[in-house]
């Protein structure tokens, strides 16, 4: 029965490296644009952005993933718009994430007290200049944990991939599970390797949280 | 934009009963997964507490693991994998299975961060006022643990409710599934995901708002403890 395991590893290894690819992809696009509407989020005036960006946030954390896979592989296509599996994959985990890390960064920048903010702009730093040096860079250690939980989160999300056929590990899993038959072997393994893909991150993350000493 | 909506305007009395139906499915996935979760959760916090170092052990070594893993993998492992071993479950009922088992794990850490934020000074004044230990913690930590829990609690619900969708992946009859079959019925896939999209949206916002509102009332209160 063990037999079948060298293959069974490789083929899910390749697996691996699209999801990696989806994942860094995903991570790319929330991180980017969750900055950006947080930064919107806090900072502006207009309360038409804010209940934009609130409707935007709260319409892709309270719909399954999922679903906004369909919506994107399937619905788009039928009005023109068409994505491969794997840039669906992308580009709707992503806009989730960045509607996760939106809420993360926005918390983050309302607990800094705004007196960091305003003796910055006191010392004569220009307001793009505090965000750089002074707000940003604390924000981000406040909030590392959280972006710490999403990151494994999403590495674990990119198997919902494989229900729109971009080929990673669970896809690479079900294929295999038809040629060989080895179904507990199969999943086994599977699960294997996302906990080995997942530890090692979050390990990382709680190191960076110590050596910055997040929570003190 | 207009004949978007004309769409929903024909084919809306076909739909709805149709996804009605799944929405009950779906509620009973969520619901019935996460009382197995809170079941399962109480357990292996209980273990944690416990005095043998082999059950503290099981507990974080469970927790972990299945945080670690992708619900899909979990629910095709049971589907899938639960056949050869003798044990045939039914989509809906290794779906309740496996929501229930990755619930647990989250919703184990929040009872241990709840029943935490107890100071220890409660318990020690209870026991020393000649309570048992069952009435300390029945009548004491819990009541106290239960109000910090609470919104984290809700949270959970809502991943689960939102996590069933992978249910679908496992021929279970819920909204996703109904919604594919429709979607290959009527050639309409952006018109019933949005749809879809929106049954789901209708349950979790509600309650991600009750959430917010108790998070929110809850902190006041105790900030107010804190500086009479």
């Amino acid at each position: 029965m063990l037999d079948a395991l060298p293959t069974i590893v490789l083929t899910l290894l390749e697996g691996a490296v699209t999801a990696a690819q989806v994942a860094l992809g995903a991570a790319l696009i929330a991180f980017t644009l969750g900055l950006l509407l947080a930064l919107l989020n806090v900072f502006t005036a207009l309360a038409v952005v804010r209940t934009a960006i609130g409707v935007y946030v709260e319409w892709m954390r309270n719909v399954p993933a999922l679903a906004h896979l369909f919506i994107l592989y399937f619905g788009l296509a039928s009005i023109g718009v068409r994505f491969s599996p794997k840039g669906a994959a992308i580009v709707g985990l992503g806009l989730v994430g960045a509607a996760v890390l939106c809420d993360v960064f926005s918390a983050g920048m309302r607990a800094l007290h705004v007196g960091q903010r305003e003796a910055a702009l006191a010392c004569g730093l220009s307001p793009m200049q505090a965000l750089r040096y002074i707000v940003l860079p604390q924000m981000l250690r406040l909030t590392l944990p959280a972006i710490g939980n999403y990151a494994s989160q999403l590495i674990k999300d990119t198997s919902i991939a494989s229900a729109i056929a971009a080929p990673e590990i669970m896809f690479y899993a079900r294929n295999l599970v038809t040629s060989t038959f080895q179904t507990p072997l199969i999943y086994a393994s599977a699960v294997v390797l996302y906990a080995s893909i997942v530890f090692p991150v979050s390990w990382m993350f709680n190191r960076m949280e110590r050596r910055l000493g997040v929570g003190r | 934009m207009s004949a978007f909506f004309q769409v929903y305007r024909e084919y809306l009395p076909e739909w709805w009963p149709r996804l009605l139906d799944a929405a009950r499915v779906t509620a009973e996935l969520s619901t019935l997964g996460f009382l197995l979760a809170l079941l399962l959760a109480a357990l292996l916090v209980a273990m944690a507490r416990s005095r043998s170092p082999a059950l503290r052990l099981a507990s974080n070594a469970v927790v972990q693991f299945v945080r670690a893993v992708p619900l899909l993998a979990l629910l095709l492992a049971l589907y899938f994998g639960l056949p050869a071993f003798g044990l045939t479950l039914s989509g809906y009922w290794a779906g309740i299975l496996g929501l229930g088992l990755q619930g647990a794990a989250y919703v184990a850490e929040v009872f241990r961060g709840g029943l935490d934020s107890v100071h220890r000074g409660q318990r020690e004044a209870a026991l020393a006022a000649g309570l048992t230990p069952r009435q300390v913690f029945t009548a004491v930590v819990l009541p106290q643990a239960l109000r910090v829990m609470l919104p984290p609690l809700v949270n959970c619900y809502v991943s689960l409710l939102k996590d069933s969708s992978l249910c679908a992946l496992i021929a279970t009859d819920e909204l996703m599934l109904a919604a594919r079959a429709m979607s290959s019925e009527y050639f309409l896939p952006l018109h019933i995901f949005v749809l879809v999209g929106l049954f789901y949206f209708a349950i979790a916002f509600p309650l991600s708002m009750v959430s917010r509102l108790l998070g929110r009332r809850l902190s006041r209160g105790r900030r107010a403890m804190g500086t009479t």
